[in-house]
């Protein structure tokens, strides 16, 4: 355990030193809809993107969200799991749906 | 000539009522009423902000009245969460390795000092800029017309490098890949591959972005530019080129960024197409920089409209102008062509009489003849890709 976090202090610390000018994102919250399923949403989506990209696509169909989820997981390899899956598509189309399915 | 325009228009006209008869839904004009972010990004001023992580900024239209776009207003576009800030660059190197003599490590300063410096103007377009003109709409970001600039780029030619490396016998192909990283080790890397006996002597490595460094979100300390193709191939970034013999499986070239490879490069949502390719080359397209939908114009007042139009690299022949809806078109003056491949500036002077809404419309011809459709003629493809209708600006006459 010991030697893991050495480990991990050193090339934190070898990565600081690559950098001479610290360039900072800033920070932008896009009002995400919060409710009772959310938790899904940022334990699985926050690794790879923002919020804006759920925002910035508008009102779609169950299918197009379901469509996207697995697209997450079969092709850029995040690890969703089943549940997390259809959760993550309910959450989706309930709070950014479009009546279709 | 007026008979073959005709008919090819339509052709085109005739498969676009197909395809509204069909779904009941018709491309529109992109997305124009996006307001800019209250939050500057670092080297950037306020842009549209789709995403802080990745970023994703667009330019607003007001930026595209002049050939060169500033630094400061350059969109951004990233795919992978982990972008590395400004290295110490005396650190820095681009690895050539794989089918070489001998492994390459390049510094910064090499690059500088060791090559013939080349420079040039070309246009970086995202191939998904406009996206959200498509209905049904596609998924991915929802672009308005900002996912475009054009700059002055200097560095050094990417076959220079490759023969500083000294290819061995049987190298055909390259993969170039940027320091940008998933969160996910099994995410695919967000690499390019080209021929290596298509690679064109303008095709450079830029550590210079008009006069400047490269700011840090447009892939500083250097990139690819590949002048007349969409940014998907112009690696941010770029610290690795891999030289091998056979072309390397990579998604983003093989599954992402693709169009329907038939006459039109369109399909419909429920009939995909089977075969489709790479979208590498850009169309002929123009956008108006002023007026824009926020400009109040007074009746029987001098107006100069001004906006830019490119194509993949043949040069513009004409931009045209429409008050009418497309009715009728008149000439507008084009300035000074600063390449080939660079934004090509127009101008047109009108003096609007009646008070009320008021519709211009622009339409960019390049030098083969090709022009832009209406966009209500842009077939559907599923990526939402190369959307290049005939720009409109409705502004208000008081």
């Amino acid at each position: 355990m010991k030697k893991i976090a050495l480990i991990l202090l050193i090339s934190l610390s070898s990565l600081n030193a690559q950098y001479t000018k610290k360039v900072q994102l800033p920070h932008i919250s896009f009002g995400v809809v919060i409710d009772k399923d959310f938790g899904v949403m940022q334990r699985n989506c926050q690794w790879c993107h923002s919020f804006g990209y759920v925002t910035n696509q508008g009102k779609q169909s169950r299918e197009f969200w379901h469509k996207i989820v697995l697209k997450m997981r079969d092709v850029y390899k995040a690890p969703i799991s089943k549940q997390d899956e259809k959760t993550a598509t309910d959450y989706l189309f309930r709070n950014y749906g479009n009546g279709k399915i | 000539m007026k008979r073959r325009d005709f008919f090819k228009t339509s052709l085109v006209a005739s498969a676009a009522l197909l395809g509204e008869s069909a779904f009941g839904d018709t491309t529109q004009m992109p997305n124009d009423s996006q307001e800019l972010s209250k939050v500057a990004f670092p080297e950037k001023r306020p842009l549209i902000t789709y995403s802080d992580r990745p970023p994703l900024l667009e330019t607003p239209r007001d930026a595209f009245t002049t050939a060169i776009t500033p630094n400061n207003e350059f969109f951004v576009r990233w795919h992978m969460p982990r972008i590395p800030t400004h290295t110490d660059i005396d650190e820095f190197r681009i690895k050539v390795n794989g089918l070489v003599q001998k492994h390459i490590f390049i510094s910064l300063k090499e690059l500088k000092e060791e090559f013939e410096q080349v420079e040039l103007t070309a246009v970086l377009q995202c191939g998904g800029n406009s996206r959200s003109a498509f209905k049904p709409q596609t998924s991915g970001i929802q672009w308005g017309s900002g996912a475009m600039g054009c700059a002055s780029w200097k560095g050094v030619r990417l076959k220079d490098i490759l023969k500083k490396a000294s290819l061995k016998d049987g190298a055909e192909w390259i993969t170039l890949n940027g320091s940008d990283k998933a969160a996910f080790n099994k995410t695919p890397n967000f690499a390019r591959e080209l021929k290596i006996d298509e690679i064109k002597d303008d095709v450079i490595v830029a550590y210079e972005m008009n006069g400047e460094d490269l700011p840090f979100l447009n892939g500083y300390p250097v990139r690819l530019i590949i002048p007349g193709s969409y940014s998907d191939s112009w690696v941010k970034m770029l610290e690795n080129i891999t030289v091998t013999k056979e072309y390397q499986e990579i998604f983003f070239m093989d599954v992402a960024y693709r169009i329907p490879d038939n006459k039109t490069e369109s399909e419909t949502p429920t009939t995909p197409a089977l075969k489709t390719k790479p979208i590498t080359t850009m169309n002929v397209k123009s956008l108006i920089g002023y007026p824009t939908s926020k400009t109040r114009i007074n009746a029987n007042t001098n107006v100069t409209l001004k906006g830019v139009a490119f194509d993949s690299g043949h040069g513009i022949k004409e931009v045209l102008i429409s008050t009418d809806m497309g009715q009728t078109w008149s000439s507008s003056e084009l300035l000074k062509e600063l390449s080939p491949h660079s934004f090509r500036e127009f101008k047109y002077r009108f003096k609007p009489t009646q008070k009320g809404s008021l519709t211009l419309m622009a339409k960019a011809i390049n030098r083969l003849g090709e022009e832009q459709p209406f966009a209500k003629e842009i077939l559907w493809n599923h990526g939402g890709y190369k959307y290049n209708g005939i720009d409109s600006v409705t502004i208000e006459v008081v």
